[in-house]
């Protein structure tokens, strides 16, 4: 062993410098991370989890579910969309402004997020519009005039627009495969996972994300009643069945409120019913407190849903007396 | 051959060993290195972000993160959004239909989308007694949300509600909230619905 000495160091600075670049700098970037405010409204960021959605995160881990579903979203890119909000009372100097403002080439990504985030409404403004087209906008605003656009381009159609004597608004848009798919509004990024210990981001995605599964499927008793038999929403799921976290009960006097409604073909024979144990009730509510779309200034966007809810909202009219009409989207496969 | 005749080759001279001299280093190597060493600093300056905890792909340094910040001042419907999910939606919805035996609902209400002025005084005070929404007559207290909300919030959240849900109807700024909290001074009790329909 001439070179003892020699061969300790080179192990040691192999093992010292992989270890500086895994373990020391992530610790110095975000070891010292705090809450922040969200940019919208200033409201304090992330607030830890309920009880038992903490609870429900040690059955997460413990049933293994970040093994097949990842909870990231990818963000390819960030666009501003102009968006009009008042027309003024110049729409002789309005029209030609709007005429005018040069269409960029818009991304396919935008293309797909304009269909995910206008579901079934007429397409966003995205190609350029003649003289009646703009006046018929102009009947019904607030409307997106231009999308996809860098910030600079954004910056000058919205002094273009307010020389004119409009009001426009700039959103930030961000955009990514995982954000059309409706996975997300944003990237996730490190402050969502403040609070949780340990943390599980995933690296498989046999099931869809679920970074944001509580702002899709706010209803925990959906989540219940997949848990228990996933193939009821989704023919061909893979997903198997947690009926282990379910049990089966006698009724005794009258059914459990908590007890699971079911199929036919599903449901226990007549007189018994299907509850779901503490545990998952708790990974019901930990599911359900699943959301990460606020506005950061590490992550920022202009809520996209404030936007299609004020251009494109159906008239209520059409659904009277719904007091929760959050559609209970199937989840994407 | 056989292993006399290898044994019988001549090794005697040292001369005839072959040596090792200086041989010059393709240059192609010498070159690929720099390359790759110049791509690195580059990828490594457009993507390292300097290792700012505030910057993750896609962005590139804090000064693009900036660029991309949400304009601030004047009304802004996400802002209103967030105030309004985080106090109004507990009883009037987060879809604005009001819920039954809390609130009324604000979609196509003519609270809503009448007089300003009207409106602007319902949340700065409250509203309590007998009123009549879309025809519904309800008999509850609306509290007093003036001292919990800035002029900038209050107008953000009324524009939102005006303006959301298929509602449409004129804004509401900063100055109007001001002006009418200034006209109603110190005044904590609610209003009624008689009261409110007396304003213009």
């Amino acid at each position: 062993m001439n070179y003892g000495p020699l061969l300790f160091l080179a192990a040691f600075f192999a093992l010292a410098s992989s270890w500086c670049g895994l373990v020391l700098a992530p610790q110095l970037q975000v070891g010292q991370l705090q809450q922040t405010n969200t940019l919208s409204g200033g409201a304090t960021y992330p607030l830890g989890r309920p009880g038992e959605a903490q609870q429900g995160l040690q059955v997460y881990r413990a049933n293994g579910c970040a093994s097949c579903h990842s909870q990231q979203v990818r963000q390819s890119r960030t666009v501003c969309d102009v968006v009009l909000t008042e027309a003024g009372t110049n729409q002789a100097a309005l029209i030609p402004a709007l005429l005018t403002l040069k269409c960029g080439t818009v991304p396919t990504e935008a293309e797909q997020h304009a269909a995910a985030t206008a579901k079934g409404k007429p397409p966003a403004r995205i190609q350029d519009f003649s003289e009646p087209e703009a006046r018929e906008l102009l009947a019904h605003l607030p409307q997106p005039v231009r999308q996809g656009l860098t910030r600079e381009e954004a910056n000058a159609d919205v002094k273009a627009l307010t020389a004119a004597g409009a009001k426009a608004l700039i959103w930030i848009v961000p955009i990514g495969p995982d954000i059309s798919r409706v996975w997300g509004l944003r990237r996730t990024v490190a402050e969502d996972f403040l609070f949780d210990y340990p943390v599980m981001p995933g690296s498989q995605r046999i099931g869809p994300d679920l970074a944001n599964v509580g702002l899709r499927l706010p209803d925990a008793n959906w989540h219940l009643r997949h848990l228990y038999a996933p193939r009821l929403y989704e023919k061909g799921s893979t997903m198997p069945p947690y009926c282990f976290l379910f049990e089966k009960r006698k009724i005794e006097t009258e059914p459990s409120p908590e007890a699971l409604t079911l199929p036919p073909e599903l449901a226990p024979e007549p007189g018994y019913e299907i509850v779901p144990k503490q545990a998952a009730k708790a990974l019901a509510a930990y599911l359900t407190s699943l959301r990460a779309d606020a506005s950061l200034f590490v992550a920022p966007l202009v809520a996209a849903s404030a936007a299609t809810g004020t251009t494109t909202n159906a008239p209520v009219a059409s659904e009277p007396g719904s007091t929760n009409p959050v559609p209970a989207n199937p989840p994407p496969k | 051959m056989s292993p006399e005749a290898s044994q019988l080759t001549p090794t005697t001279s040292d001369a005839a060993e072959p040596k090792a001299g200086a041989a010059a280093v393709p240059i192609v190597l010498l070159v690929l290195p720099v390359l790759i060493l110049y791509w690195g600093m580059i990828y490594f300056d457009r993507n390292s972000g300097w290792f700012s905890p505030q910057v993750y792909a896609p962005y590139h340094s804090v000064a693009e993160l900036t660029l991309y910040q949400p304009p601030t001042g004047g009304l802004d419907l996400a802002r209103g959004k967030a105030v309004y999910e985080t106090i109004c939606a507990l009883c009037h919805n987060n879809d604005g239909m009001g819920k039954p035996n809390q609130a009324p609902a604000f979609v196509g209400s003519e609270w809503v989308l009448g007089s300003p002025n009207r409106m602007i005084r319902i949340p700065l005070v409250g509203l309590a007694g007998p009123v009549k929404v879309k025809d519904q007559e309800w008999n509850l207290a609306m509290p007093n949300m003036g001292a919990a909300l800035s002029d900038d919030d209050l107008a953000a959240v009324l524009t939102y509600i005006r303006q959301s849900w298929g509602n449409k109807a004129s804004i509401i700024t900063p100055a109007q909230v001001s002006a009418v909290r200034k006209e109603i001074g110190n005044r904590t009790q609610p209003w009624s619905a008689s009261e409110l329909q007396a304003i213009p």
